[in-house]
């Protein structure tokens, strides 16, 4: 019966739960640059998003110039000019970045997605900065805050919780963009299905359960975020709930 | 003699070349509660703001009990205030009510109150919870604390607003045209929080359209017209006997 099934059936899973370790391991390898890079790129993004925001007059037109371009040019092109650019100078072959950070792919690849990520989420948290409700705003200031009490206080919560759906797309977008990664010799998720592909010829078996497995951690993603609204969103809800 | 609790001296504000506040003083003791009274444009909301420096006026002097408003000139000449920390100190002392509510929406009523007494009074938690379930109940919310604004009626948000200003413990207390925003069926529950306000002593500057509340609860009416005080004086006396052509046709309107 099995075996009629599996003769039958187009994919060949004894070939894919040959290769599940070497899955799992892809797993590992594009959650944590995705999640890596998207807590660095954050935790850049918020500085530099508070100082687009307050129209810093040297930092704005530096940071927007930055965004303009990570936004304005495709992950790919950064990753290699990362990975295989900055390798040609040797200035930087000969420094002490070269030898634990920049001749290794993944190191390569966790720069060029926070980076990346660092430039959406500045601009996604800039526009939730400066949507703030004004009278929101002058009810800190008329309370007497301290310009650093009403971004800490009022401000910055304010417009973190208003970011969380446009991020959830930030989210999602970065892990699809860690594809990137299997092109420069990594055995993320991607890379293992390409390696499978090019190992056997067989293409469906590995791109199906690449596809799989993204789809399922995409589901985790949402039903997160899902669950982060529904706490964090409730003032902007009709009723109480 | 005691300071008044506060005092403003010959106030200008220009929005570019349009000048809004030409020259009010105005003095409040404490316990006064002085109605400012206008048409849209006289400028009488300007005033207020300029008294938290939310607008920074161009010149003139603001006292809050003795204390005066440090201000100076920045390099290209405009006013600004010498002590952003001073100006700070003297705003937690100058609660605001806005036409708005402005309440902070993504908190609670009851952390919309501990605010100021929290964070900018710096009062020890517990203390400042006490204080602001009593001012709460005053109000007649208490059963709303972990409401947040959005699933409140207009009513009930100008009613935390007041809470929380009230939660500064502050010298004066400024009302922005606190019922404008407000559906005509909500407007006297707002206005009965001021009138126990008032009757238990709290100095208050209420820039307001509402003839009845000026008339029978302030202590001194005074009625801006283009940025000047045309009359001031006692409402009783006001009301019955106004003495310029501007009052009497903006009394005739508001009846």
């Amino acid at each position: 019966m099995m075996e009629q099934f599996l003769a039958w059936f187009p994919l060949d899973i004894s070939l894919i739960a040959a290769n599940f370790d070497r899955f799992l391991y892809g797993v590992w390898l594009t959650l944590n640059l995705t999640f890596l890079s998207l807590v660095l790129g954050g935790l850049i993004a918020i500085p530099m998003a508070i100082a687009r925001a307050s129209r810093h007059r040297i930092l704005n037109p530096i940071i927007w110039a930055y965004t303009y371009v990570f936004r304005g040019t495709p992950l790919l092109v950064q990753t290699y000019l990362i990975y295989y650019g900055v390798g040609q100078f040797e200035v930087i072959r000969q420094s002490w970045l070269w030898d634990p950070i920049l001749s290794q792919a993944w190191w390569c690849a966790l720069i060029a997605f926070t980076l990346n990520t660092a430039a959406y989420s500045t601009e996604l948290l800039r526009g939730a900065i400066v949507d703030t409700p004004l009278g929101e705003v002058e009810a800190a200031i008329a309370s007497g805050h301290s310009k650093w009490g009403r971004l800490r206080r009022i401000i910055l919560p304010s417009a973190f919780r208003r970011a969380i759906p446009a991020y959830s797309n930030e989210v999602i977008f970065m892990l699809h963009g860690s594809v990137v990664a299997s092109t420069i010799t990594l055995q993320d998720i991607l890379g293992v299905g390409r390696w499978l592909n090019g190992r056997y010829y067989l293409a469906y078996e590995g791109f199906i359960t690449a596809a799989g497995l993204y789809f399922l951690i995409v589901l985790a993603i949402t039903f997160a975020f899902r669950k982060a609204e529904t706490r964090y969103l409730r003032h902007l809800t009709r009723r109480n709930t | 003699m005691t300071e008044a609790a506060l005092k403003v001296v010959d106030l200008h504000k220009s929005f570019g070349a349009h000048e809004v506040i030409k020259g009010v003083s105005l003095e409040a003791q404490k316990g006064d509660v002085i109605a400012i009274l206008g048409a849209s444009g006289s400028g009488k909301s300007t005033f207020l703001r300029c008294i938290n420096l939310l607008e920074t006026p161009n010149s003139g002097d603001v006292y809050l009990a003795g204390e005066k408003m440090q201000m100076t000139r920045n390099r290209h000449g405009d006013v600004i205030p010498a002590d952003i920390a001073q100006v700070e100190r003297m705003r937690a002392r100058a609660a605001m009510v806005f036409q708005g509510f402005n309440l902070w929406s993504h908190m609670t009523v009851m952390e919309n109150v501990l605010e100021g007494p929290l964070y900018v009074r710096k009062i020890p938690k517990a203390q400042a919870r006490e204080q602001a379930m009593a001012l709460l109940a005053k109000v007649g919310l208490s059963d709303r604390a972990d409401y947040y604004p959005a699933h409140l009626s207009g009513g009930q948000q100008q009613r935390v607003a007041i809470a929380r200003a009230l939660a500064m413990d502050p010298d004066v207390m400024l009302f922005d045209e606190p019922t404008s925003a407000l559906d005509p069926e909500l407007v006297g529950e707002v206005l009965a929080v001021m009138r126990d306000l008032a009757a238990e002593g709290r100095t208050m500057l209420v820039v307001t359209h509402e003839m009845a509340f000026a008339r029978d609860v302030s202590t001194k009416t005074v009625f801006l017209h283009q940025g000047e005080v045309c009359e001031a004086g006692p409402p009783e006396q006001l009301f019955a006997n106004p003495q310029t052509d501007q009052f009497r046709a903006f009394l005739a309107r508001m009846n």
